[in-house]
């Protein structure tokens, strides 16, 4: 049977660059190296942090979301929805280190010096914030997303049934987008998960105390314990694929 | 009583409505009929005030709402698609404008009147398009709002649902004494429903004896702006 060019293209480039790099990743597994990794007590307080802060940053960057997205149904020409707006999609294109450089700046000793010794730079809140900063646009877009395929007459109607906007935006519009809110938590929260750079610089690198996972994989590559870092990533592919997997399990629920 | 008093409105420099002036008595129905786009649906968001005119004043039962927001003026608003709140079922739809307030026997011949009685516990998408419909109009009738706006709700209904919604329509319009604008493209339901009829030429609303006069002025307008872009 012959085959169109999107299959000659699209399957090949597909497997090379998403397939095959995380299935050499599974395939570098060595029994050495999970034992040796899964009894690293900072392998698993890295987990831990990384769970927690994720959590975090997913929620502050719904609550966000959730700000926004108000504005982009009520407020749309206001100044303030254009300048959100455009810094919302600013974090996608900016260099993650000059994220946590701003970040380091604008909390770290000269500034918070009364908090600490480093400000907020270095500590757990440090790594919350970092990875919000990251992940918070992908919570506005699938938002704002939702509440464009929504039809504008359902708030029209919960006005003329009493509603003030913040009323019909809490009671209708984010009911009627749960699936979109949804989405935008499990985007944001795998996004989190992920955020490497600007976790180092304004969380640290700090073993047992602001260590992420991404930055243990990394601390592992630099010391030379390659079997760890490939038993650390894998882990970590395995969690990634599960919180992803939340979205196809979303359509399933048909929430 | 609704009265509209010179209203204008502009979208991006076009002019949408002119100088368009006209009441509606408790009891009444007034159909109002016009091409896409002639401006039927804006001049509705005005009077629920979910549009702000340019000029013109709008008048609710003596009292002056032009500059109210719509949750404060209490009239009634059923767009061309019911919008239905799908997180809720029929009942939590036909309440909602209640606010927590006790129902009455009045809501319970609204839902006896559109045969809704049977469905208040199903969702919005277990329910037929005609039945959509009739909780469109029973939500929005339910808080008995000062006046009543209907932007096309039997749009997209075959002749047969239309046969058996209309004379309920009018049943529960009429059970309500409030000043109704009923916004049509059809004939059929303008002669069934309508009291007193106007349409709407290139902005401006005219008042006509009936339904007939109304898609024949229609008729002669379309011809007339067919003419212009060739048609």
């Amino acid at each position: 049977m012959k085959k169109n060019i999107m299959e000659v293209v699209y399957i090949p480039l597909f497997a090379l660059l998403v397939v095959f790099p995380l299935l050499m990743l599974i395939l570098r597994l060595e029994p050495k190296g999970l034992a040796q990794t899964f009894s690293d007590p900072f392998f698993w307080k890295s987990v831990y942090l990384t769970f927690w802060a994720a959590l975090g940053a997913a929620l502050l960057s719904l609550i966000l979301a959730i700000g926004f997205g108000y504005y982009h149904l009520f407020k749309p020409r206001s100044a303030i929805y254009k300048l959100a707006f455009l810094m919302n999609e600013l974090p996608l294109a900016l260099p993650h280190t000059v994220a946590g450089l701003a970040l380091l700046i604008a909390f770290g000793r000269r500034t918070m010096g009364f908090l600490g010794e480093t400000g907020l730079a270095f500590t757990p809140t440090a790594v919350v914030i970092a990875m919000f900063l990251a992940s918070y646009p992908l919570a506005a877009r699938a938002l704002t997303a939702g509440l464009d395929s929504m039809a504008k007459e359902v708030i029209e109607v919960a006005r003329t049934l009493g509603d003030t906007p913040v009323e019909a935006y809490f009671k209708v519009a984010l009911p009627s987008v749960r699936g979109a809110l949804f989405s935008g938590f499990v985007l944001a929260y795998a996004r989190a998960l992920s955020e490497f750079a600007t976790v180092a610089l304004f969380g640290g690198n700090v073993a047992g105390r602001t260590q992420v996972l991404a930055s243990y994989v990394f601390s592992q590559i630099e010391a030379g314990h390659l079997e760890m870092a490939v038993a650390a990533g894998a882990f970590s592919l395995v969690w990634s694929l599960a919180v992803v997997s939340l979205l196809s399990f979303r359509r399933l629920i048909r929430c | 009583m609704l009265e509209v008093q010179g209203v204008c409105k502009s979208f991006d420099g076009r002019p949408i409505l002119q100088d368009v002036s006209f009441k509606v008595q408790p009891g009444e129905i007034r159909v109002i009929v016009g091409l896409n786009g002639s401006g039927k649906t804006t001049l509705l968001k005005i009077i629920a005030g979910l549009l702000r005119p340019d000029r013109g004043k709008i008048w609710l039962g003596g009292q002056e709402v032009t500059h109210l927001p719509p949750e404060e003026r209490r009239v009634g608003y059923v767009p061309q698609h019911p919008a239905l709140f799908h997180h809720l079922t029929v009942e939590g739809n036909v309440f909602y404008g209640l606010k927590g307030k006790p129902s009455d026997s009045f809501i319970g011949k609204i839902l006896d009147m559109l045969g809704l009685r049977d469905f208040l516990s199903r969702r919005p998408e277990e329910l037929s398009g005609g039945y959509k419909s009739r909780v469109s109009l029973a939500r929005a009738l339910a808080p008995r709002p000062r006046c009543l706006l209907l932007d096309e709700p039997l749009s997209g209904f075959d002749l047969a649902i239309k046969g058996r919604l209309l004379p309920q329509f009018k049943r529960v319009l009429e059970l309500l004494q409030v000043p109704v604008v009923f916004v049509t493209h059809d004939p059929w339901e303008a002669e069934e429903l309508g009291h007193s009829f106007s349409v709407i030429v290139q902005g401006q609303v005219w008042e006509v004896p009936s339904a007939e006069a109304a898609f024949e002025i229609l008729k002669e307008s379309f011809c007339e702006e067919g003419a212009v872009v060739g048609i």
